[in-house]
């Protein structure tokens, strides 16, 4: 599991160490259900989000 | 009564708009202290309204079923010069100087806007307790929650308040208060309603939907709100039908999906019945039950909750100092989101790519697919963990369990009715269909609903 403490502290986020025992069984759960899949992408999966050249362009 | 009924009496000149809109400013003011379903009333602006409709009407102008019915808008469609709170502290005091596209919208097609619904905080959550504005209730049962996020639409609707309520729904918000306030409730696809001038809560997984009292409502409503809007980037280009469902309607072969993986430990032993009894009515009525095997929930639900928290905190960082402006659960909420990665994000939008299509091999011999809408009815105000087969869980996650794979891939899907449990609380079930077929859902809701009365019944509230 992350050490989701030290997480907080490296990109300097304002959550004392009590919120994050807090949060850590939500966020363990979550990385124990995520992490798995991330395993399994094919490489040629893109994601799903699009950036429209053209029409950034007139905006 | 039904919107397609007030719209026929007005078209024969038996009742006025100025009529049913007094009447649901009477009940609001009746009711409205009990439940909470309402921000703000708009009660003079809505009694012009319904003035104007009714001279409109007497000069031949006719704008179709909603022309003259006073329904509600959540508390994030934008109205211009009225305050929109988003449920949330940090916009007590925002007015919008324009309308949202939904509100456009519905105010060409004549409907009156009598009020502003009660939600969730900043529409993240599933109870509509919300600490700012006080709890929203339950009309069939004044100690539970309505459901959330759109509580006070399913709220107002259930309790006959309204004909109809719009809402928001980025992980079951639309469709979780229908079910537990005995509505009917539809998320569209992505895209097939405009978010323009609605309140963000998540880039890619909001939709904006509506709750009423019968599908037809709900039909003739969509009729409204389809279309592509230039000013929403997410918003469809592709063609709208009509969505109108005739009086007699079949669903003869219609091949309906029925998950294997849907076991009871996932669901509340009367809600299975409930839904078991369904089956068979729409097996009566010729429909095809066909077992299917669908992408792993449990996956879906955690590439959705990735994708949920790290596009609700990016949203939401320029406000995260103001600790003052968030309750608690909200903070944490937002706080994981910080704690995810990028890389994590990008794979999560990555794996939505792959669930999409395993859905769609899935799916592709059956026409839409049927669930419970929630595992359990709804729960009493104040808790955060239930029972659902016999083991305690965290409150959001078994809620909105069965209902986030359809914001994740943007199909839609609808909530109805399905029976009520013992204590008397509604149920609800799912239909959830192929992209852009609104139409084919609606159809088959409106065969279910039309052979059962569970939309019929009134809740104690109104005895």
């Amino acid at each position: 599991m992350r050490d989701w403490k030290l997480m907080a502290k490296a990109l300097g986020l304002d959550i004392s160490e009590q919120e994050i025992d807090r949060l850590k069984p939500a966020l363990d759960s979550l990385e124990a259900a995520f992490r798995p899949l991330t395993a399994e992408i094919p490489g040629e999966v893109e994601p799903a989000l699009i950036f429209r050249c053209l029409l950034e362009e007139k905006e | 009564m039904t919107i397609l009924e007030a719209a026929s009496a007005l078209r024969k000149k038996e009742l006025s708009s100025l009529d049913l809109t007094v009447e649901s400013l009477n009940r609001i003011a009746r009711q409205n202290p009990k439940l909470n379903a309402f921000l703000t009333v708009l009660d003079e602006q809505a009694r012009l309204r319904a003035n104007q409709t009714d001279k409109e009407r007497s000069d031949g102008i006719d704008r179709g079923p909603l022309h003259g019915i006073p329904i509600a808008v959540k508390d994030v469609f934008y109205m211009r010069g009225i305050r929109t709170t988003g449920g949330s502290k940090l916009f007590a005091d925002f007015v919008p100087d324009f309308d949202a596209a939904v509100v456009e919208r519905l105010q060409a097609a004549g409907a009156v806007i009598v009020g502003k619904t009660g939600l969730h905080e900043l529409a993240f959550g599933v109870t509509s307790n919300n600490p700012h504005f006080g709890a929203v209730r339950n009309p069939w049962n004044l100690e539970r929650i309505p459901g959330g996020s759109s509580g006070g639409s399913g709220s107002a609707v259930g309790a006959h308040l309204v004909f109809m309520a719009t809402g928001n729904d980025t992980g079951g918000s639309v469709r979780v208060p229908a079910s537990y306030c005995g509505t009917v409730g539809l998320k569209p696809t992505f895209g097939r309603i405009s978010r323009y001038g609605i309140l963000p809560l998540d880039f890619s997984l909001d939709h904006a939907g509506i709750l009423t009292r019968t599908v037809r409502d709900t039909a003739v409503t969509l009729n409204v709100l389809a279309g592509h809007d230039s000013r929403d980037d997410t918003c469809s280009p592709e063609g709208v039908e009509d969505y109108s469902i005739p009086p007699e309607v079949s669903i003869r072969d219609v091949r309906i999906g029925w998950p294997e993986s849907l076991n009871s430990e996932e669901v509340d032993v009367e809600v299975a019945q409930s839904i078991t009894r369904m089956v068979r009515v729409a097996e009566r009525l010729g429909a095809r039950l066909v077992p299917i095997s669908l992408p792993d929930r449990d996956a879906i639900n955690a590439v959705h909750r990735v994708i949920l928290h790290s596009e609700v905190s990016a949203l939401m960082q320029p406000h995260l100092g103001q600790r003052d402006k968030f309750s608690s659960d909200l903070l944490a909420l937002l706080q994981q989101g910080c704690l995810l990665s990028a890389t994590d994000y990008v794979n999560a939008q990555r794996l939505r790519r792959l669930m999409m299509r395993e859905w769609s091999e899935a799916c592709a011999q059956v026409d839409c697919v049927i669930t419970p809408t929630t595992p359990i009815a709804a729960p009493r105000i104040g808790k955060s963990t239930v029972l659902v087969g016999g083991e305690e869980r965290d409150l959001r996650l078994a809620t909105t369990n069965l209902v986030r794979a359809a914001n994740l891939l943007g199909l839609p899907a609808i909530s109805i009715p399905c029976g009520f449990n013992r204590e008397g609380l509604p149920l609800g079930l799912q239909i959830t269909g192929k992209p852009f077929e609104e139409g084919r859902i609606l159809r088959i809701a409106a065969a279910l609903e039309d052979a059962t009365d569970f939309h019929r019944r009134l809740p104690p509230i109104l005895s």
